[in-house]
């Protein structure tokens, strides 16, 4: 064979697909990747839960073991896959970290621990219930093996972005963290629902524990949300982009964990704290 | 409450702030800018190796280019991240095909790039330089001082986590993306990507003759400029916008014997371009 013949005429070797020799930056190349019928769901009977580092794990035995309680019920009968935040030591090591001069990706790698010592730390009092912790390295290619073989997964709630974490618009703090990653595990494996199990009753126009007059927002669409800019979130605040371009998961509740009864009658779609949602 | 006890005895204004405070508050936010931080590696570049536009055309495109990277050692300590290039097309193809979800075309746009990073790394390795998975990148500042040079895969290890694009399904952070990131991360000396192209063009150049060549351009003209095509992922555009140690990008062409050495140069060579 020629040289020719091998590359087609342009010096590149080809195969023929429907994206062969194309730029996938091309706008119109981009469009015409999306479909209206959405992608397969790999879990759909799993529920995905966040329980926050700060909010709960933080709090100690008062508040956690009655979650705990409540969670390994629910595992009678509903998959469950967990994700924890990192809470206090995240701030803490985020705090040295600026002090250091490090960068955001750096803070993002170091962060990782944190959360995922929650994940050891909640999984040790879930473990009667058969849940397991997994590491990072293995939990995305063998989840849907451990959702079948076990009634509950937890991990770090971290997306496994790292030394890749995106520098932020404001600050240095990596904008993509337990909340996001936990959000991103829901959204691509298809699951049923994302709650966030948090200390608040959901989203307030400003942060509840610091204005006694604030406004509970039972319901919420994420352009709404982009729009009115209120001085604190609940949740990652990139969740709001994140969601507005979902494909199978397009909403998600966030709910008080102080109350573990609203826990199961959220993950039935219930409403209970507050709904975030794209459409 | 733990949070209390730390307050006390060890935190910093900012640590108190944060420990205390909301991390999505904005005055909070702010307050984390304050200085500047550590480049972790300001004497190192990191290249990237096109996929489609280089490893896809074999010994005529890569030995060449090669040759000059080691020819350049002497004065350069390169990170070297590969594309993907054609057969992550095809499985992108067959993954849209059969409806698979973004994060899942992320773990095989992963694959590939891990393949070129490989074949890369086999060429090079009698002159001792290491491929490296991000599991391994802690290594790296030894590799890099002993060799001078190290190979990773260029895809940013988000696999699962790839977020969707706002428009159609492919992964949106790719090699070009991973790359940059690295850059940025460690404070890189330069980041420059090696393409088959000169550099920016209005349109295409493969598809349209009258493509016109930009030489230099800043992220918010190339906005403005709204082209249809763009030589790199919009998504480093749009991370420059945040940068604050990789504030420039360069494109060559490295079918051209010598850009690449003009590059690492610091010469003006290609596209340059810049955050503002």
């Amino acid at each position: 064979m020629t040289d020719e013949q091998r590359t087609k005429g342009d010096g590149r070797h080809h195969m023929s697909s429907l994206l062969m020799r194309e730029s996938l930056i091309d706008k119109d190349l981009v469009a015409s990747t999306d479909s209206e019928r959405p992608p397969v769901r790999m879990l759909p009977h799993a529920h995905v839960v966040k329980v926050g580092g700060g909010s709960i794990v933080d709090k100690g035995r008062d508040v956690v073991f009655p979650l705990v309680e409540a969670l390994g019920d629910i595992l009678e009968r509903r998959k469950l896959i967990i994700g924890t935040g990192g809470g206090a030591r995240s701030r803490h090591v985020f705090a040295i970290g600026l002090d250091l001069g490090l960068a955001t990706g750096v803070l993002a790698q170091l962060a990782i621990a944190d959360a995922l010592g929650n994940a050891h730390i909640l999984g040790t009092l879930l473990a009667p219930h058969g849940v397991v912790a997994i590491p990072p390295e293995i939990f995305g290619h063998l989840l849907p093996f451990f959702v079948k073989a076990a009634p509950g997964v937890i991990f770090n709630g971290d997306p496994p972005y790292s030394l890749w974490e995106h520098p932020p618009a404001v600050g240095r703090i990596p904008p993509h963290r337990t909340d996001a990653g936990t959000y991103l595990t829901g959204e691509c494996f298809g699951c049923r629902n994302v709650t966030l199990i948090k200390d608040v009753d959901g989203l307030y126009d400003k942060d509840p524990k610091r204005h006694s007059g604030a406004t509970f927002i039972p319901r919420i669409h994420v352009d709404e949300l982009r729009e009115r800019k209120l001085p604190s979130l609940p949740f990652d605040e990139v969740l709001i982009d994140i969601l507005s371009r979902a494909r199978l998961v397009k909403s998600l509740q966030i709910v008080n964990g102080t109350k573990p009864e609203l826990i199961e009658p959220a993950l039935a779609g219930e409403h209970v704290g507050t709904i975030v949602y794209a459409e | 409450m733990i949070e209390r006890k730390l307050d006390d005895e060890l935190l910093s204004d900012l640590g108190k702030a944060l420990v205390g405070g909301s991390l999505t508050d904005l005055d909070v936010l702010r307050r984390t800018e304050a200085g500047d931080t550590v480049q972790i590696l300001p004497q190192a570049n990191v290249v990237k190796i096109g996929g489609q536009s280089i490893i896809d055309r074999g010994k005529s495109a890569v030995f060449p280019l090669i040759e000059e990277v080691l020819a350049n050692l002497e004065r350069h300590q390169m990170i070297l991240g590969t594309g993907a290039g054609t057969r992550a097309r095809h499985a992108y193809s067959v993954a849209l095909d059969l409806g698979l979800p973004t994060g899942v075309m992320s773990v095989l746009g992963t694959f590939v790039s891990m393949q070129n990073a490989r074949m890369l790394h086999y060429l090079l390795a009698k002159h001792g330089i290491p491929f490296i998975e991000p599991v391994q990148f802690p290594q790296l500042p030894l590799y890099l001082a002993e060799r001078r040079a190290v190979i990773f895969f260029g895809m940013p290890p988000y696999t699962f986590w790839q977020q969707n694009p706002a428009v159609g399904r492919i992964p949106p952070h790719r090699t070009d993306t991973g790359a940059y990131l690295v850059s940025e991360v460690f404070g890189a000396r330069s980041m420059i990507y090696v393409k088959d192209e000169d550099g920016l063009y209005t349109a295409d150049p493969k598809k349209d003759r009258s493509a016109r060549f930009i030489p230099r351009a800043t992220v918010g003209e190339i906005r403005e400029m709204d082209l249809q095509d763009v030589v790199v992922e919009p998504a480093v555009l749009d991370l420059m916008a945040n940068a604050e140690h990789a504030r420039s990008i360069r494109v060559i062409n490295g079918l051209v014997k010598g850009n690449l050495t003009r590059a690492l140069a610091g010469e003006d060579v290609g596209t340059l371009i810049t955050a503002d």
